[in-house]
């Protein structure tokens, strides 16, 4: 299994459009934005909705089960902070509640031959620092 | 059909050796391309009074100091000193190929003559991709702190997608590497011209992102190539045999960053620039003789076949088997060795590939009758543009 452990992971930094998704994750909930005109969910967060041309966007919770959309096994250790937990899988999430929206994530606690595209997984949080909580995945029990 | 199709062709074409380590500054490489271009056409610099290129750094998070990582217009202007430069652009929303389609509108606008476009690429020291530090801001948010980096992995998501939907298998993409290089063993200008490469080396290649193996990737150089561009007339009296551009395309679709692995995204971006180019040449992808797509990494080639209309969504690795890309197949592909064989200049040397297989300068690679050749220039997701060379005006 990889090893996160010794992992350093980059820190996000909230902007005006993303601030609402990380202050919900650090709450333990996953919300996405969510166009309330048309009622399309979207993410990454965007100024505007990508569907209508709406302006009228709020965060919204969702469920955070979902299906791995996509994923690849990472070997590579160009990135030093990230090479203790080769090799490791990054994949991308379609949750139920809000198809189109693609996530990234990491696979935790699986093996990393795991990941299989349309695998079910289902979201967790993992706690950078007291600002940052992480939404991750893991296979759905 | 459009109407200034056949009215503007490439003449000639340049190159810089390229290498593993900048020898170099890029400035260099970039003038030696030009001046090859240049003279290649038969013309002095002088005559020259139109500049395009897409300077952009081809790793992420590196310094962009002009003239070392990047090569701009002021760059190319301040070596050059052409006495009767009228035009200049640098582009944005697409790749290289927006940058040659800026220097067809402004020679069908009159407003230039002979036209030079480069693309010089860089590559530093130390890791290529140099990923974000403690902080991931802006649309790495999303991706890097879960080991997303280079555009690599993004290129990998999209592949695993493509293969577990169309039940395929990364064995098939055996067959792209190998018979590249042994295109590549017909250009002398390519970085792995005289290394050939087998089956057996390409199964024992390390993994890089599953499902990238080495030689899924193309491989970091330093280097530049160019092209002249000028008029079909004014190309009729020039040295080299006029490859006339029949029409172009670029893509209509944009993903916002920071949202990855979106399948359709690639072939959206495709197939909008490819319809623009059938249209306005009037050709579809069963009279295209020769076809040069972009390869940076193996699977764009995929999603290119595919978006462009060469085979239906999924076959893409069946397309490629059975000789079909072979200099005597069906649809010879990437006869230069792409970008998998030369090193990762970007588009514009399957632009020159595309141009020297429709004026049958090809050489020892030349395709037999090539009169129709087609280019998709750089990844069809972000920045992808499409065009048709043809020999025979009509």
């Amino acid at each position: 299994m990889s090893d996160w452990s010794k992992v350093t992971r980059p820190i996000p930094v909230p902007n005006e459009w993303t601030k609402p998704f990380w202050d919900a994750a650090k709450r333990g909930s996953l919300e996405l934005q969510r166009c309330q005109s048309c009622g399309h969910f979207q993410h990454p967060p965007y100024a505007t909705c990508l569907q209508c041309m709406g302006i009228d966007l709020k965060f919204e919770p969702v469920l955070g089960a979902g299906a791995i959309y996509a994923y690849t096994i990472m070997y590579h250790t160009g990135d030093k902070r990230f090479a203790s937990a080769v090799p490791y899988a990054s994949i991308v999430v379609e949750l139920d509640d809000a198809p189109g929206a693609l996530m990234a994530g990491n696979l935790l606690g699986a093996e990393y031959t795991e990941a299989k595209v349309g695998r079910r997984v289902e979201v967790t949080f993992e706690k950078l620092n007291d600002d940052i909580t992480l939404p991750q995945f893991r296979l759905a029990v | 059909m459009w109407d200034n199709r056949c009215k503007i062709a490439v003449s000639g074409v340049g190159y810089s050796k390229v290498s593993r380590i900048a020898d170099m500054p890029l400035a260099a490489h970039a003038l030696i391309a030009v001046k090859e271009a240049v003279a290649d056409s038969g013309l002095a610099m002088s005559d020259i009074d139109g500049l395009a290129t897409y300077p952009e750094l081809p790793a992420t998070g590196h310094a962009e100091v002009d003239g070392i990582s990047v090569v701009s217009v002021n760059c190319m202007m301040a070596m050059l000193k052409l006495p009767n430069l009228t035009w200049h652009i640098q582009v944005g929303t697409t790749n290289i190929g927006g940058a040659v389609q800026q220097a067809v509108n402004a020679l069908l606008a009159g407003v230039c003559k002979y036209a030079v476009v480069w693309r010089a690429m860089h590559n530093p020291r130390g890791t290529y991709q140099n990923l974000p530090g403690a902080y991931a801001s802006g649309a790495t948010q999303f991706t890097a702190p879960y080991g997303f980096g280079g555009p690599g992995q993004g290129m990998a998501v999209a592949y695993t997608r493509w293969l577990e939907k169309n039940h395929q298998t990364r064995d098939k993409m055996a067959t792209l590497a190998v018979t590249q290089r042994k295109h590549t063993q017909h250009n002398p200008h390519a970085y792995f011209y005289g290394t050939p490469l087998s089956r057996e080396d390409y199964f024992a290649s390390r993994m890089v992102a599953y499902p990238f193996c080495l030689f899924d990737c193309d491989i970091p150089v330093q280097g530049a190539v160019a092209i002249v561009l000028t008029t079909a007339e004014r190309a009729r009296d020039l040295k080299p045999t006029p490859a006339y551009i029949a029409g172009y395309g670029q893509r209509l679709h944009f993903e916002v960053a920071g949202r990855i692995g979106s399948l359709s995204s690639y072939m959206e971006g495709g197939s909008s620039s490819a319809k623009l180019t059938w249209e306005r040449s009037g050709f579809s992808p069963k009279d295209v003789d020769v076809a040069q797509i972009y390869d940076g990494f193996s699977a764009s080639v995929i999603y290119g076949l595919e978006s462009y209309g060469f085979c239906k969504e999924g076959e893409a690795l069946d397309f490629i088997q059975d000789g079909r890309i072979e200099l005597d197949g069906e649809l010879p592909l990437n006869t230069f060795g792409g970008s998998l064989g030369t090193g990762r200049i970007h588009g514009l040397w399957h632009i020159i590939e595309g141009a020297l297989q429709a004026s049958g300068r090809a050489g020892s690679r030349q395709v037999k009758d090539a009169n129709v050749s087609f280019v998709g220039a750089s990844a069809p997701i972000v920045t992808g543009t499409t065009f048709i060379f043809v020999r025979e005006p009509y």
